[in-house]
């Protein structure tokens, strides 16, 4: 199953100008305990996809909920920076299985 | 007959009535237009505080390095003109914060010369007290060097260099400050960078409820109704009744349900969990979100451990050079396959034409919008079309420009393998396609600072206007 046919929100923002955020938010508690036990959303997999050093993942079921933490490879804003705002940061996540 | 101020009409009516404390968001980001309908409704609600924040550093380094506002002053007038008129003829405190985007003393500024004049036109007359929120350099070099500045996230450390390089070092000022604010006995209080949180907290404070819940609900509530299923602008109603808070939008299509209101502690957040304040830690862990009604939510739960080591979070921009960008699309299959290849010729001919300095060469970009440029993502198929932007950042502007105009005109006419097109590899919208954007900056500070004593740091004054 792909996240975006799980998850009703993929969605991703600066959190700081340093790191930027993805939250993953579920309708249904199975699909959000599927999606954190999947392999795919492993910090050294989401790392990895995003090509940074590490990231971090925290569930938040009050919300039935997942957030990804990542540091920015560029500073927002700095020269070379694509999206200051970080909010087109959760493409290569959509299409992720889990 | 003494003055008797809208802070101290509205505690010394809390005193006497000891009820829950109404406090409303009129806008979590004043300047983009608030909505009137939501804020008028809500100034019928016996108001005890009426607060919006207009800053952040989501916008870039630019606004706080250059001392510019985000917002057009137009729409920030009209914002702030609304507030005023409505908070002043309720005899309702008014709080905003982060004044003019960056919140440095050319964003207050700028912002207090708008109030003046509305308050020219309008004929208003009031107390003004306001928080300034730029950092002493000598300080930070001082807690710099005593290990005593901690970077967020992957930023360097910063170097006595980097901090004199700065344009402007502002650090959020915390709820101690809007409280030294509200001695003053004002009626309104504009601040400049400070947490969102302490335009909320500071009544509350002053009264002596509870922190955590308090806390908890201005972090909620200064994104105006964006706790509410699918988001809203509207302005926000929270009603603090000491260990629990009721949120409702004043917008009444807009709906506080329990689970937008939960998923709502993750916007923006690194952490959903904790919120770091300069004066201690809001834990949310044990929250609870229950219905009120099918439009309002209660909350409770927020946990406040005070700090006996004071922290600021500081924010820094530094100018990087000028920017002049250049705007054009291609929809030639040749060229788009061969886009990066193009784009190296290219650049190695501008290079040429203009050469860079050696002590501080140009930087450029090509983004070929189409092929991967915004989500870091390697595309599959071919597009029909792409969109193509060149970004220098120079030294001076006419640098940054003579780049711009020359990939303009080389990208137009560049020869490469398997060429069709001869006559022009680019569409304009629009000439000069070159354009100026004024000066680059970059975030060169955004850090922790611990420090003994918060109050030095965010000086109150007190103005009579009108």
């Amino acid at each position: 199953m792909r996240l975006r046919d799980a998850a009703r929100v993929i969605r991703s923002k600066n959190a700081g100008p340093t790191q930027v955020t993805i939250d993953l938010m579920f309708d249904d508690p199975k699909l959000f305990q599927r999606a954190l036990a999947a392999a795919s959303l492993k910090p050294e997999v989401i790392a990895q996809r995003y090509g940074v050093a590490e990231a971090e993942v925290i569930p938040y079921p009050a919300a039935n909920a997942i957030k990804i933490v990542l540091p920015r490879r560029v500073i927002a804003g700095s020269p070379g920076d694509t999206d200051v705002y970080g909010a087109q940061q959760h493409r290569p996540m959509i299409d992720v299985e889990i | 007959m003494t003055y008797v101020s809208n802070f101290q009409r509205v505690m010394d009516k809390w005193r006497a009535e000891r009820g829950p404390l109404r406090i409303m968001s009129a806008s979590g980001q004043l300047g983009y237009g608030v909505i009137e309908a939501a804020f008028k409704a809500g100034l019928e609600r016996d108001l005890h505080l009426i607060g919006a924040d207009m800053g952040s550093v989501d916008p870039g380094p630019y606004y706080l390095g250059a001392g510019k506002l985000a917002t057009a002053r137009r729409s920030t007038k009209r914002d702030i003109k609304m507030l005023l008129v409505g908070a002043l003829s309720k005899r309702v405190p008014l709080v905003i914060g982060s004044a003019g985007t960056g919140g440095g003393n050319a964003h207050l500024d700028q912002t207090l010369e708008i109030v003046r004049e509305i308050a020219r036109e309008e004929g208003l007359r009031f107390r003004l007290a306001t928080i300034r929120s730029e950092m002493p350099r000598d300080l930070i070099k001082q807690q710099a060097k005593a290990g005593k500045i901690m970077s967020i996230g992957p930023i360097p450390d910063l170097t006595e260099a980097e901090i004199d390089g700065a344009s402007c070092i502002v650090g959020q000022a915390g709820t101690e400050a809007f409280v030294r604010a509200i001695d003053l006995m004002p009626d309104v209080i504009i601040a400049g960078r400070a947490c969102d949180t302490g335009i909320y907290t500071c009544l509350p404070e002053k009264l002596g409820f509870p922190m955590g819940p308090a806390l908890q609900m201005a972090k909620i509530i200064e994104c105006a109704s964006l706790a509410c299923e699918g988001g809203g602008r509207d302005s926000m109603l929270g009603t603090l009744e000491g260990d629990s808070f009721v949120l409702e939008s004043m917008n009444p299509a807009r709906r506080a349900t329990p689970m937008s209101v939960a998923a709502h502690g993750l916007y923006e957040q690194a952490d959903p969990l904790s919120v770091a304040e300069p004066e201690g830690v809001l834990y949310l862990q044990d929250s609870k979100f229950e219905a009120v009604d099918d439009r309002r939510c209660r909350v409770s739960g927020g946990r406040w451990v005070p700090t006996t080591q004071y922290s600021v979070k500081i924010e820094g921009a530094t100018r990087v050079g000028a920017r002049a960008i250049m705007v054009a699309g291609s929809a030639d299959p040749v060229f788009i396959e061969k886009a990066d290849i193009i784009a190296g010729l290219v650049e190695a001919q501008i290079r040429e034409l203009v050469p860079p300095n050696p002590e501080k060469p140009y930087t450029l970009y090509f983004r070929f919008y189409g092929l991967g440029v915004v989500g870091g993502q390697p595309v599959t198929t071919l597009p029909e079309e792409v969109g193509v932007m060149v970004e220098c950042i120079g030294e001076d502007e006419d640098e940054a420009r003579a780049v711009a105009a020359t990939a303009k005109q080389y990208l137009l006419h560049a020869p490469f393998p398997g060429r069709i097109s001869t006559a022009g590899n680019l569409g304009f919208p629009f000439t000069p396609p070159e354009l100026t954007a004024g000066d680059a900056y970059r975030f060169s500070v955004y850090h922790i600072m611990q420090v003994d004593a918060l109050a030095p740091l965010f000086p109150v004054a007190l103005e009579e206007v009108g």
